[in-house]
């Protein structure tokens, strides 16, 4: 299965083909409400509203749950994202997202709520065709640091049009840090957007559910 | 008599609304995703000049059918844009309806 999986990675890596992942900003004046499943060892909610193009503001909540040790991390945080760069091209988009927020947190190893600190980044380039990107999510406190980093890559089997259903089949990679997976997690995922909504699900190498669902307004 | 200057003042008016553009068509660059650019669509119909927007990825276009004898100025349309995430090339005014529009942008699918 795993072979399976670096095969179909290293062909889409053939091809030049990165995939892109849901945006913490959708447009000025716009709202993103974002759900995503993990395959059982992360659950995340995030709402952000934008009052810029490069600018959004809002929260979010994090479960996570580690396959490796009986410990569970529960996280509520404000976040701010800063869109710090994007290169409009003549047949591809690119952007750098960065974003930073605070917050508390619960968990079964230790007692009490504690703060929580929460920064990342994002890097994503999507033509019609090939999409790529690179997400790193860090959430510390005193009781635990746990680092998301999430590698997709894609291919749409068609060029969509504005209007019409977008379809991507996507090589996701991830790994954790902070004792709640060991080793990477790869998933082959399908993605289907269609004017504000958007839905991924597939399974990892573990058989596991990975589905996130997105709406922009 | 006195109803002339009133009446000459009116055909100036319509002759000049009948002058302004019916649709403005603006090449755009980034527009690969069309969940991402449904930003485009809500900041032109801000606008009340804009009685349509037509978006196409495979031309690069965003067309704007204009309302009668009203207009956008190029630089709320570049803000608009901006605002969505995008970047404007080029703007250009035509009498072409949007209907028309359509049809160019369906008779050029690959």
């Amino acid at each position: 299965m795993s072979r399976w999986f670096i095969a179909l990675g290293g062909a889409f890596a053939l091809v030049g083909s990165m995939s892109a992942m849901a945006k913490p900003i959708a447009f000025a004046g716009g709202y993103t409400v974002m759900a995503e499943y993990g395959a059982g060892t992360m659950e995340e909610l995030q709402f952000f509203y934008a009052p810029r193009y490069d600018l959004s503001f809002g929260g979010g909540y994090l479960k996570l749950n580690s396959d490796e040790r009986p410990e569970t991390d529960n996280l509520t945080y404000a976040r701010l994202n800063y869109l710090a760069h994007r290169w409009n091209l003549e047949d591809a988009q690119a952007s750098i997202f960065v974003w930073g927020g605070l917050g508390s947190a619960t968990g079964n190893t230790f007692s009490g709520t504690v703060l929580a600190e929460n920064a990342g980044a994002q890097a994503d380039y999507e033509t019609r065709r090939v999409y790529a990107s690179f997400k790193t999510d860090l959430q510390r406190s005193s009781e635990f640091s746990h680092r998301i980093d999430t590698l997709q890559l894609g291919l749409a089997p068609y060029k969509h049009e504005y209007g019409g259903v977008a379809t991507w089949l996507l090589v996701q990679a991830r790994e954790y840090t902070g004792g709640i997976h060991r080793g990477a997690e790869t998933a082959l995922l399908v993605r289907l957007f269609k004017d504000g909504i958007w839905v991924e699900a597939g399974i990892t190498d573990g058989g596991k559910l990975q589905a996130m669902a997105m709406v922009n307004f | 008599m006195k109803a002339l200057p009133r009446i000459l003042l009116l055909l100036l008016c319509a002759a000049s609304a009948s002058a302004q553009a019916a649709t403005i068509e603006m090449n755009v660059s980034g527009l690969v995703c069309a969940f991402c650019a449904q930003g485009i669509e809500k900041q032109l119909r801000k606008f009340p000049a804009t009685a349509d927007v037509v978006v196409s990825l495979e031309q690069k276009l965003v067309a704007v059918a204009l309302r009668d004898g009203q207009d956008i100025p190029d630089a709320e349309l570049r803000r608009a844009l901006t605002n969505a995430g995008y970047t404007v090339k080029s703007i250009e005014r035509t009498q072409t309806p949007i209907a028309a529009v359509r049809e160019r942008l369906k008779q050029a699918k690959p």
